[in-house]
Formats: structure tokens, sequence, C-alpha cells
């Protein structure tokens, strides 16, 4: 059931806004977020122009992020599909939110957001972080909040009036989208064990070694180089999807050609896209199964074991996948890595490097409404 | 090429561009087309025209040695700006070479003996811009006159190779080194070195190491010329055996001494099947003073290198100093520092050298590249045209003299990659009162590597 806001709040809001000489009117400019630092070794990322990162705007994310009152009826946050605990998902095959019923998608990690495709959600219909942020409010299965009536019910909260007013200027449906996006691109992994081990500050053990390696090569019968095809997709440092274009976008033979979902056909109406779904990060990827944009496996074995010897045929296939092989001598009609199980274990084994405790534990991405 | 200490060899540069001066200027006839702009440009990183480059201070013009980003895009408002830099005043001589390795670290090797290997360290601020943090002296264990890095796996495990021309002391008449790093730690593992007074007589040695490359289980170096320029020049090239990380054998690189001296072999490149693939393996050498490229057959099944074999003569072309080769996807180019040009073969060529087009004329002392494109999505070419770097006499810089000046252009020139069309140029001397020590890594993801 949708909660009412008080006429008195929206009438506290309209004051406000007269008493400060309306909308886009600061208390002073906002200030440079202190501290950030990204790494070289991501690539280079783009702030929009009309929403710098500062110090402001991150903190009024962060507070929106873990707000229920985002929500219609006031149950459900940001956070309730985005647990930081698990890496900014929630643990479900698909989520649920406000109304209760099971979300079309799986939570998708919120992890190094300003790099890998410019595309959010899993069918890439979102251009940008803000414009994603609006979408989950809105939508009726998962906060079910109308935006209009969401403005006025913070604008009858003093701290977030203080709060928008230094960060934006005011409070407008905008500014919550925008607050929402700065923090999300705060949101970085960089010290798992992989990051170390770049950074040169740690090893790999063997078997994390062997993983790597297996990660970062596409096989090769011809020159007996082993491979588990993962950077065909993944790239090397963020492990994940690339950026350019939709090349982080790819069919990964979920399934085949009649039950392929519209995936990103949905947003390009191209029916070369159907069954594509947007390339995940890895980062701290034993932390966020279920895995696949539905959730349909429970472990990364059942993932390992899908490209060893499960992939579905379909018209948009990746030709990376169909092709990739370890096994000079296979049917024509079969595809599969052909990994040993200690190379599928191997894999795993460095996919666990991926996990940062340091972003699933840091105070500034916590729950601000926590005492602690 | 190093400069590290003095300028007694100058007579030789004399007689050197002497020699090139005379040479003709025959080109190659052009047939490559303008590149054009590509549907990829409305995508393109606009960080991909930011050079890292390593600045000389000129000592009388109150300059100090640097790390620095600079705009190279000639289609971007501030082309040739130094975006950010970070300078390093406590050092007398520069950082030499950059090197990205495989997990995306920076590296430097360096000039002075207080920061003969360098790891210089990158990130990013709030606005996306580009930050060099800083620049870490590595313990080289002594070694001096940091030249080339490689990262090469032996039996399963990967190490970090740096030439030291040096060697363990530039007092040394025939020094020159290896060193082998761990590349997580860099820690120094082992110190290859061999001085030609402290083997057995006719036993393989290592002299003023500078180019290194390697295939499988074999390593190869070029004896260049002691960093004082004046001790001593090297002829050969030293095979190391990566099982035991001995020196095993010398094969001299040398047929002519056009200007008097050995031929100095400086970089080299072993062209293998991970750079061609099907390619016979072989080894390319460039010779310094020898104003050549050589190949030397490699048989991967008896481990055996066959007779070196003349593949260009500068004296004949009109061309002097080869110094670099840098690849592409498509082609090999060959930096001739005399009197300033870029060759490009076909890559599919390999071993032997296709012209794969005209030569790109850029400036005297033509050495290092990088590739990369404009905002509009136009490949370029930008090289840096600096041979030792030294000062300029007319302004009473005590380390220069005339004719060095003149195969220092201090400049970096950028030109269309299809049609060599020089398209823009900064000179650092006039803009920044620096040389230019270096130019052969982007910043971001565009990563270079030459051997």
């Amino acid at each position: 059931m949708r909660r009412l806001v008080p006429a008195a709040a929206v009438f506290a809001v309209l004051l406000a806004a007269v008493a400060g000489g309306g909308c886009g009117a600061r208390h002073g400019e906002p200030t440079p977020l202190p501290d950030f630092s990204a790494p070289f070794v991501f690539g280079r990322f783009e702030v929009p122009a009309d929403n710098p990162l500062t110090r402001e705007s991150v903190e009024l994310g962060r507070l929106l992020f873990y707000d229920r009152r985002l929500s219609g009826n006031n149950t459900v946050s940001c956070s309730t599909c985005h647990q930081q605990r698990l890496a900014f998902t929630d643990g479900r095959r698909t989520g649920i939110g406000a109304s209760g019923k099971p979300i079309a998608f799986n939570s998708m990690s919120l992890a190094n957001l300003m790099w890998g495709p410019k595309h959010f959600f899993w069918d890439g219909r979102a251009p940008t972080l803000e414009a994603q942020a609006q979408v989950p409010i809105e939508h009726p299965d998962e906060m079910a909040e109308d935006m209009d009536r969401l403005v006025a019910e913070l604008g009858a909260d003093e701290r977030y009036r203080n709060l928008f007013d230094a960060a934006y200027g005011g409070i407008s449906a905008v500014a919550i989208s925008r607050a929402l996006a700065s923090f999300q691109r705060t949101l970085i992994s960089s010290n798992s064990r992989y990051d170390q081990f770049l950074r040169g500050e740690i090893e790999l053990n063997a078997q994390e070694e062997l993983g790597r390696k297996l990660f970062m090569a596409h096989p090769d019968v011809k020159v007996s180089l082993r491979g588990g095809n993962c950077i065909d997709c993944h790239s090397q440092f963020l492990t994940s999807g690339f950026s350019a274009g939709l090349d982080g976008f790819s069919n990964n033979g979920l399934d085949d050609e009649e039950q392929l979902k519209p995936g990103l056909q949905s947003v390009t109406g191209d029916p070369a896209h159907r069954g594509m779904f947007k390339v995940p990060t890895l980062r701290n990827i034993a932390l966020t199964a279920p895995y696949m944009h539905d959730g349909r496996f429970a472990t990364l074995e059942e993932v390992l074991h899908h490209y060893d010897g499960g992939i579905r045929k379909s018209s948009t296939l990746s030709p990376l996948i169909a092709e990739a092989t370890n096994r000079d001598s296979e049917s024509l009609d079969e595809i599969s890595l052909h990994l040993s199980e200690a190379e599928q274990a191997a894999i795993i084994a460095f996919l666990n490097t991926l996990t940062d405790n340091d972003f699933v534990t840091a105070d500034r991405f916590s729950d601000p409404f926590v005492r602690k | 090429m190093t400069r590290a200490t003095n300028v007694a060899f100058l007579p030789l540069l004399a007689a050197l561009l002497l020699t090139t001066t005379a040479c003709s200027n025959k080109q190659e006839d052009a047939g490559i087309q303008s590149g054009s702009p590509d549907s990829a440009a409305a995508q393109r990183d606009v960080e991909a025209g930011q050079a890292l480059v390593l600045l000389r201070g000129l000592p009388t013009l109150g300059t100090v040695h640097s790390v620095a980003i600079v705009e190279l895009d000639p289609e971007a408002e501030n082309f040739g700006a130094i975006l950010q830099e970070f300078e390093l005043p406590d050092l007398q001589l520069p950082l030499h070479h950059l090197y990205y390795s495989p997990n995306g670290r920076l590296y430097s090797t360096g000039l002075d003996p207080k920061c003969s290997l360098a790891e210089i360290g990158l990130s990013r601020n709030a606005e996306g811009s580009a930050v060099i943090d800083g620049v870490t002296c590595l313990d080289t264990q002594g070694q001096q006159v940091g030249e080339d890095i490689i990262w090469h796996s032996v039996n399963g495990k990967e190490y970090m190779f740096i030439t030291f021309m040096g060697g363990t002391g530039v007092d040394q008449a025939d020094g020159g080194s290896i060193g082998v790093f761990d590349p997580q730690s860099n820690a120094v593992i082992k110190i290859i070195e061999a001085r030609k007074s402290k083997v057995a007589k006719g036993a393989p040695y290592l002299l003023y190491p500078h180019g290194i490359s390697a295939y499988q289980d074999r390593m190869v170096v070029t004896s260049t010329i002691h960093p004082d320029l004046a001790t001593g020049v090297g002829n050969e090239i030293t095979v190391v055996d990566l099982n035991t990380f001995e020196p095993i054998q010398n094969i001299v690189i040398e047929d002519a001494k056009p200007v008097g001296f050995p031929s100095s072999p400086v970089e080299l490149l072993f062209v293998r099947p991970s750079i061609v693939p099907g390619v016979a393996p072989a080894v390319l050498v460039n010779t310094m003073f020898g104003f050549e490229t050589w190949k030397v057959p490699y048989d991967e099944t008896t481990k055996s290198f066959g007779a070196p074999v003349k593949l260009y003569d500068g004296v004949k072309a009109g061309t002097g100093v080869p110094l670099e080769f840098y690849g592409n996807d498509t082609e090999l180019f060959v930096s001739h520092s005399l009197p300033g040009i870029v060759k490009r073969y076909k890559l599919s060529g390999l071993p032997d050298l296709v012209p794969s087009g005209a030569d790109i004329q850029t400036g005297p002392g033509a050495h290092h590249m990088i590739f990369y494109t404009s905002a509009s999505g136009r490949k370029l070419i930008a090289v840096q045209n600096n041979l030792l770097n030294l000062g300029n006499a007319a302004d009473n810089d005590p380390t220069d003299v005339d004719f060095i000046a003149k195969v220092n252009d201090h400049t970096i020139t950028v030109h269309d990659l299809g049609s060599g069309e020089r398209i823009a140029q900064v000179s650092f001397k006039d803009r920044y009162k620096k040389g230019v020590e270096n130019v052969e890594g982007l910043f971001g993801s565009g990563f270079v590597h030459h051997h």
C-alpha cells in the first residue's frame, strides 16, 4: 500500500523553496571529493560535467541509497537488493522488492561502475547511472515510488533539505538520481588479493596462478595454449565487460534458440542482439551467487560446468565461445572448453582472489542509519 | 641510446654525421594512402593521445628532469601541453626508457647511478584525470645505466630482465650486466655478468648490454657502447641460456666500419610466432655505427643460431644510426637517427624486411615512438627526435657542440600513420626548455612494448 505524504510536508517543501530563493541556490560551492584515488589500470572514466563527484553529493547519495523512504511503502531501499556484505547483491535468484513479487533479473553487483559497458541493467536499458538510478524507484515491483511524491517526502526532512541544498542547490527528482549515481560511482573495489597481486604486494599461490593464466588465455591447441577463455568477455584488470560500443554484451550460451530471452534486443530492437546480456564484473564473484542474469547457477562450479559442456547453441551465441576449446579432436557438434577438473578448480581459486574484504566492510559504503 | 657521463664520444659523432650527410636522401616510393577517420572515432578514448614522456632538463636553461603526461593529439586545443609533470630535481641524469609490465605497472630505467631503475606510480583523481603519484627508485644491487626491460617466462616462472650498460660499475672498461628481477617484489634474483677480462679466453661474455629479447629458453642481448661513450664499443650479440642464466655464445654482427668504429649493435628483436604467427624465428639487430640491420636465423629444434645476414645497408641507402624496433598489428617500424626517418616493413614479411610504405620523414635524432588515434579517429605515429639529448652550444651548455645539436631536434613530430605526412610537432626545447629523453608509452591502456 502506498504511503500518503502529508499535505503539510508538500507545503513545507514549497515554503523551503520559496524561502531559499528556489532550486539552484546552493549554500556555497560543493566540496571536491577528498582522498579519491582510482587505480590507473582500470582505465579512463568520465564523470558527467553536470554531476561532479563532491563530498556533498556522495554523502547525500549514500543516505538515499539506504533510506527506505525511497520506496512507496517505505519497506525497501536500494540496499535491500544491493547489500554491501554481498558486494551489493542480495543472494537471491532474482530480487524481491516492494510488491513482494520476484523481479525479472538477478540483482547486479555495484562495483566499479565507472568502467565497463556504458549501459546499465542486464539488458542495458539505462545509458547512464543517473538514468539507472530512477528506474527501480518507479518500478512497481521494485520500489514503487512516485518521484514527485518522493521529492515532497524528502523535502519535509530538514536534514535532506540541507543536504540537497548543499549538493545540488535544492531537491528534485533529477538531484535524487544524481546523488544516487554519485554514491554508486564511489563504489570502487580495488583491494582484492588480485589487486594486491597486480600492485606487486603479494604472490598468488600455484593454483591461483594457474587459474589466472587460464582466465587470461583464449585456448589455442595449435600452440598448446590452454585457456579458460574468460578474458574474451571479462577484461584483464576490471574483469568486467568491455566498454566499447556494445562489446560488453554477449550471449554466453545459456539457452537454445527457442528459449532465448530478448536481452539487449529489447533495447536496440536488433534481432542480432537477442539473448545477449551485459557481461558483469567478476569482482567479489564468490560473494555474489547465484549467477547469470536469471540467477540460474547456484555455485561457481555450476558456472564452470556450463562453460565446459553446457553451452546451448543459438544464432547469436558468441563466436568466441563457440570456437573455444582445449581439445584438438572434438566433434564439430560439441561446444566445450574441455578443461580438466583441476583447471576448473584453479579458475575458481583465481575467482576467489577477486574478493575484496575492504569493499564489503568499508564504513564509507555502509548503512549510515545503523548505529555502530 | 644512452649518454651517461661525458662527451668524449664527440669525434665519433662528427665522423658519423659527415658520413651520413654525404649520403643521398633517396626515398622509397609512397604506396600508402592516408588514414581516414573511422566509425570508432565517436567512441574514441579522449585519453588516447596522451603520452608519457621522459623529459631531460637542459643545464644552462635551468630546467630539471621529469616525467610528464603530454597531450599529443594534434586535434586537441591544448596540443603539446604538459598535463601532468613530476620533476626529479635530485637526479643529475634523467630517466631513460619506459615500460609497462604485463600487470600494468610502469617502470623506467635510468641513467643516474642513484636511480638506474624506478617504478612510477600512476592513478586517477575524482575527475578521472591522470595523476603521476611518484617515482620510486629501486635497488639494483649496484647495477648502473639501466636500458631495456623485458618480462619473460622461463620454465613456468615469470622474470623481469633488465640490461645495465654500465654493469656493476661504469668504471669497469668491459662491464655490463643483465639484472634478473622478481616481477612482483622487484627484488634482484641474480646478476648475469661475464666480463671479457674475467672469463676464460674464448669463453662467452657480456659487454655493454642494451637491446634484449627472448624466445623460449634463449635470450639475446647486444653489446653496444661503454656508457662514457669513449672507453669501448661492441660489435656482437650475446646468447644467454635461460635454463642456467649463463652466456653461451657471442655472434659478431659486423662486416664494415663506415665511421671507423665497431658496429655497436643497439636494439634487437627476437622475431617469434607470438609476433608473427608461423614465422621462422630469427633475431633482427640494428647496428648503431654499422648503419645496418641484420638477421640472425634461429633453429628452435637444435637451439642453434645461423650465420648473420645483412638485410639493410644504411651507407647505401643514405641513412645512419638505426636505433629502435616498434610494431603494430601489421607493420614493423625502425627509426634511423640520420637523417631522421622511420622505415616501415610488413609484419607478415618478417624476419626479412619487406617495405610496407614510404619512409616517414621525422627529424634529426629519430628515436622512440608511439602509435595512437586522434579525436577524429585518424591513425597517428609520434616520434621523438633526439639522439643523445645534449644541450645547445648557443646556450653555453658545456654538454653540447653544434654538430650534436644537429641530431637533437628536441622535438616530437606527429605524422599520419598511413601517409607519413607530418601533421604537427612540439619543440620541447623552445616550449619547455627541456629535451625529450623518451616517448614510448601512452597513459591508459595503450601499452607499448618493443621487444
